[in-house]
């Protein structure tokens, strides 16, 4: 038996276990993991059916309860005691539920602990409805009637599709607003900001001469006229938008009235088949990935944080990439190799090993401060004291990343330089190119591989950094995008959303930590999947360069 | 300067087929050599017994030849000698078929014996036989020991000992008619031994070319079809240069 | 008459009966007089090299070396590994410059001028002396950009002047009906030897006076071999070429004359005939006979 196990242990194979075990251990740990994440997060669009029930606390009369069943613990009998809630001897432990009880504006709070004990008489009654709100939440009720102008025109029954119809019409509406709103008059606002900053800058070089101020006037009260008119249309459209609203009872059996601009969508959970369920479930997920945040960024979608997350790593690597590539070709090409080389080269590699944060504090003391504040004094002296580059923003977040990330672009160019056989450069070479040619025209070419391999690896730590760009630029709630259709196009001064941020901001920073839970699991795993994209594109880019220059690896 | 032997490749079988193919060569010149003499003792002995046998052995020198003419080939085509491995090759391959020829005129000459003895000994021409026979022996012998000693000096002998046994043949052939003339009843034998002189004559030449075979292959000069002091002049000249 | 019949009949005619003498007529004075032999001392000279001592370092990795390189013939250099022969090919065309340690002493003249003379622009010399490596080494591009990439390093844009020497290249090289059909497919999808042709034709293209081949046909299977040597034969007509190889036969078939170094020293330098057959130096004989060790 002791010469067998000797013989096993001899033969190499506990080793292959071991390893095999490793890979395993971590497979599962990763795709453990992901499911977790993709469970919680993704559970959270399914509309959850909506219990009625009675609620019994001891010593007190039964109220009504509508909401879903959000989650459930079981607590030590000892810790409710504590809490003042009576609790026989015999148990130990009591089951509770959260359940969101939606109704904010009622009730002050969309959550709330029941315990398992109190609850009597449930019941999945197919009239409720929920209706999501721009403002305060869900509400949960029963649809009492539909108001046009204040006046009743459908009751009961009728109520429920008079009630969708009109909704239908109110998001119409609405999106005209928000169109107004964000495009024209935001180009107005634009178009104004710049028109001051003009005459700011007159006045600074003192070349106001009235004849420039005459333009400005002229060219101001042109905006004026045309923001009275998008105003009119505006209110023209507010009017129309609250023309409707719905009164409904909710579960204390008090009414709310709420305008139809309020409403987002409306639906009676517990009468949808699974089709329908189906339906919302996608238009949910579809609204979570390409809509603006609502309600301190726990409602609605993260787009805006998805966009800003893509545009910053994009930017980032369009950065890092010549910088990596022209500073490991002048190590590798040009300089001569010796003590200052190598120190530089070890560098460079401890540089990779600074802690992200570090970085932060550099961006926002160099990039901003300085760089920052020095631009503004420069060229944007009108603007002043209002900060144009001399705060955080899109192109200072980027460039901090770029830096975090040059040591990786730099080290497998480097890598993939001297991988080049010397046959090739010298064969450019005999036939009287410079090296300045070969570079060019042959080394460059045959090693972007390893390049792209650089920027990968770049471009998977940037997208999951989030420490150095609370310093240098991400913020909770951008105004608009850093991409739009007003000159110049691309805001580079512009502070961006992102979702590793996002993840922070909602998770631990919201208002309201209950309801925002489930969208920290969907978020995160959007980060993952908008990580992965980017990383397989920039995989596809490589293999198929590979392809192209396959020969080199033989 | 040269090596003296096939010895020293990196390659120890292509040295043992070197001197394989030498010892090879050097066996059948010693057959060669034998059948002179056996066919010679015939001749002078009237010995038709041993006559028959020298005319059997001949197939021994044929096929010899041809195990090292196919020895030849198999280096050539396997090992690409160059330089002296090559000129060794090639001289070995020519002069082979010169031994070859020193053994078919062996034969004529044990042939004639043959009929000769059948006829009882004749006294007139044997001795020129005998001279002649002994010279060229003495010739094929060192052209042989040359080849083995890889001695030019030898080699270069040889080839001038050629000239003397053209004299004595034609000084033999002068005789051999004057005894014809003697005797019309002679005529018949003494056309045998005439057959013997020129048949020895002929295995002079051979070994003349033996001898070139050898200087070529240790100097690495082709000096056949050129004239005695020529040669003599351009041997030496390469022999004291070193 | 078949050709043999021909052949037979040219031998027996040379009396001058026949009408015609048939195209492939046998010299018989050829067959029969003295051997046309190579003679170094009645070639014109391309390249001369004077006294060249080459170091690595503190290294010395020529010494002292002395040879004429004769115009439009095939010289060899043959040799141990580490016998400097790559070094000296490689001082041909200065591509020795490109080690930081390296130095050079003595001189190599081409047509008279000294290669590494100050006022000489490297790039324009190397274009008069190509070379081609031991590893076929294409350029990761099409086959047609290949050949284009020492023209288009010379400025030549013009579409009707690189196609017209792309085609003459590719011909020149034995490769153009082989590749004509694609010759915008990348040059990676060739065979090794159709590579090493490329890389030759891509040589030639810029019309060199000399072409430098490190041991080309190393990485080749022998049908390969053979197709670069039959070039090389051919290209003879056109260009000194000077080829260093590990392969005494591949000397010994493709080249005029052959230098045979030792230790960075020019041992024996003749016409590959007698190098072969009848080499002066006991060493020499020693190498081609496979007694060095």
């Amino acid at each position: 038996m002791r010469t067998d196990l000797k013989a096993w242990y001899q033969s190499g194979q506990p080793w292959v276990w071991l390893n095999a075990g490793a890979v395993a251990i971590s497979m599962v740990m990763v795709v453990g993991l992901l499911m977790l994440i993709a469970a919680r997060g993704l559970g959270h669009f399914w509309p959850h059916a909506l219990m009625q029930a009675e609620l019994q606390v001891r010593g007190g009369a039964p109220v009504r309860i509508f909401g879903e069943i959000a989650d459930y613990e079981d607590v030590p009998a000892g810790q409710l005691r504590a809490n003042g809630v009576e609790v026989p001897e015999d148990v130990s432990e009591l089951r509770r539920y959260l359940v969101k009880v939606g109704n904010r504006d009622l009730l002050g709070s969309d959550f709330r602990w029941v315990l398992a004990r109190d609850l009597g008489k449930q019941s999945y009654p197919p009239e409720l409805i929920a209706v999501e709100r721009r403002e305060w939440g869900n509400l949960y009720g029963y649809l009492k009637e539909v108001r046009e102008s204040g006046q009743p025109v459908a009751t009961g029954a009728q109520a429920w599709p008079e009630l969708l119809k009109r909704i239908e019409r109110a998001l119409g509406l609405h999106g005209a607003i928000h169109e107004i709103q964000k495009t024209d008059i935001g180009a107005i606002n634009h178009r104004m900001e710049r028109l001051r900053l003009r005459e700011r800058g007159y006045e600074l070089r003192e070349e106001y001469t009235g004849e420039r101020r005459a333009a400005i006037e002229a060219a101001r009260a042109e905006l004026d006229a045309e923001y009275k008119v998008l105003q009119e249309k505006l209110n023209d459209l507010y009017t129309q938008i609250n023309r409707d609203s719905f009164v409904a009872e909710g579960q204390d059996g008090r009414t709310v009235t709420v305008s139809m601009s309020q409403v987002v969508r409306a639906f009676k959970p517990n009468d949808m088949g699974l089709f329908a369920k189906i339906g919302h479930y996608i238009a949910k997920l579809w609204e979570f990935v390409s809509d603006e945040p609502r309600e301190a960024n726990t409602e609605g979608g993260i787009f805006p944080a998805i966009f800003g997350t893509v545009m910053m790593v994009l930017l980032m690597s369009v950065m890092v990439t010549p910088f990596g590539v022209v500073a490991a070709v002048y190590l590798r090409e040009y300089a001569t190799q010796g003590f200052l080389t190598r120190t530089i080269r070890i560098a460079v590699n401890n540089l990779a090993g600074v802690p992200s944060i570090v970085y932060g504090v550099f961006g926002l003391g160099f990039f901003i401060y300085l760089l920052g504040g020095s631009i503004d004094a420069l060229f944007f002296p009108e603007a002043l004291p209002a900060p144009t580059f001399g705060t955080g923003g899109l192109m200072w977040a980027s460039l901090t990343l770029a830096l975090l990330t040059l040591p990786v672009v730099i080290v497998s160019t480097e890598e993939g330089l001297t991988r080049i056989p010397k046959a090739v450069r010298e064969g450019s070479l005999a036939l009287g190119a410079t090296k300045a040619e070969t570079l060019w025209k042959v080394i460059l070419p045959m090693s972007s591989p390893a390049i792209m391999t650089g920027v990968i690896l770049a471009v998977a730590r940037a997208a999951g950094e989030v420490a150095p760009l609370m310093l240098v630029g991400v913020v909770k709630l951008a105004p608009s995008l850093p991409l739009d259709g007003n000159y110049p196009f691309l805001h580079l001064d512009q502070k961006f959303m992102h979702l590793g941020f996002h993840i922070y901001d909602v998770g631990f920073q919201s208002p309201n930590v209950e309801a925002a839970r489930p969208l920290v699991y969907a978020t995160a795993l959007l980060l993952v999947l908008v990580i992965a994209v980017l990383n397989l594109s920039a995989v596809q880019i490589r293999n198929h360069l590979r392809e192209k220059y396959k020969s080199l690896e033989n | 300067m040269r090596n003296e032997s096939q010895a020293d490749h990196i390659s120890q079988q292509f040295d043992s087929e070197m001197e394989e193919l030498k010892t090879h060569f050097l066996a059948m010149g010693g057959l060669v050599e034998k059948q002179v003499g056996d066919a010679l003792a015939a001749l002078l002995e009237a010995d038709s017994e041993l006559a028959d046998r020298v005319s059997k052995k001949d197939a021994k020198v044929n096929e010899m030849e041809m195990t090292i003419d196919e020895e030849c080939r198999q280096i050539v085509a396997r090992r690409q000698p160059a330089a002296s491995d090559l000129r060794l090759v090639m001289s070995v391959a020519k002069a082979v078929s010169d031994l070859e020829r020193c053994g078919d005129e062996a034969v004529k000459i044990a042939r004639q014996a043959g009929a000769l003895a059948q006829e009882g000994i004749a006294p007139q021409g044997y001795r020129e036989c005998r001279h002649i026979g002994n010279h060229v022996r003495k010739m094929l012998y060192d052209a042989l020991d040359s080849f083995a000693r890889m001695d030019t000096e030898m080699a270069l002998q040889v080839i001038s000992e050629e000239s003397l046994v053209d004299e004595e043949y034609n000084g033999a052939m002068r005789q051999l008619i004057t005894y014809m003339m003697e005797d019309s009843r002679n005529i018949s034998r003494v056309l045998n031994i005439l057959w013997v002189v020129r048949a020895l004559e002929r295995i002079g030449d051979h070994s003349r070319n033996v001898a070139e075979f050898v200087i070529y292959m240790v100097e690495g000069k082709d000096l056949r079809h050129t004239p005695v002091d020529e040669i003599r002049k351009r041997v030496s000249k390469s022999v004291a240069k070193t | 008459m078949d050709d043999t019949d021909q052949k037979r009949a040219a031998a027996r005619d040379d009396d001058g009966i026949h009408p015609e003498p048939p195209s492939h007529a046998i010299d018989m004075e050829a067959l029969g007089g003295e051997r046309e032999s190579r003679n170094i001392e009645e070639e014109d000279v391309t390249l001369e090299v004077q006294d060249l001592n080459l170091y690595y370092g503190d290294k010395q990795a020529l010494h002292g070396v002395n040879m004429k390189i004769p115009r439009k013939r095939v010289t060899a250099y043959i040799g141990p590994s580490g016998c400097g022969k790559s070094t000296l090919l490689r001082c041909f065309n200065r591509m020795n410059d490109l080690v930081d340690i390296c130095r050079i002493e003595g001189r190599i003249l081409i047509d008279g001028d000294d290669l590494y003379d100050r006022e000489v622009d490297v790039t324009e010399m190397r274009r008069r002396i190509g070379m081609v490596f031991q590893k076929p080494n294409p350029f990761p591009k099409s086959i047609y950009e290949n050949v284009c990439y020492g023209l288009r390093i010379q400025g030549i844009n013009k579409k009707r002047v690189l196609d017209e020497r792309v085609e003459w290249a590719l011909k020149g090289a034995a490769l153009w009906d082989e590749v004509k059909d694609r010759l915008d497919d990348s040059a990676f999808g060739l065979s090794g030897g159709q590579q090493q042709r490329l890389v030759i034709a891509r040589c030639i293209a810029v019309e060199p006076e000399v072409l430098l081949l490190d041991e080309p046909c190393s990485a080749l299977d022998p049908i390969s071999t053979l197709k670069v040597e039959e070039l090389i034969y051919e290209l003879k007509e056109q260009f000194t070429i000077i080829i260093v190889t590990h392969n005494m036969q591949q000397a010994a078939r493709v080249s005029d004359y052959t230098a045979y170094m030792y230790m960075g020293k020019l041992i024996e330098f003749g016409a590959t005939d007698q190098l072969f057959t009848n080499p002066k130096e006991k060493h020499t004989e020693d190498y081609i006979t496979g007694r060095y060790g």
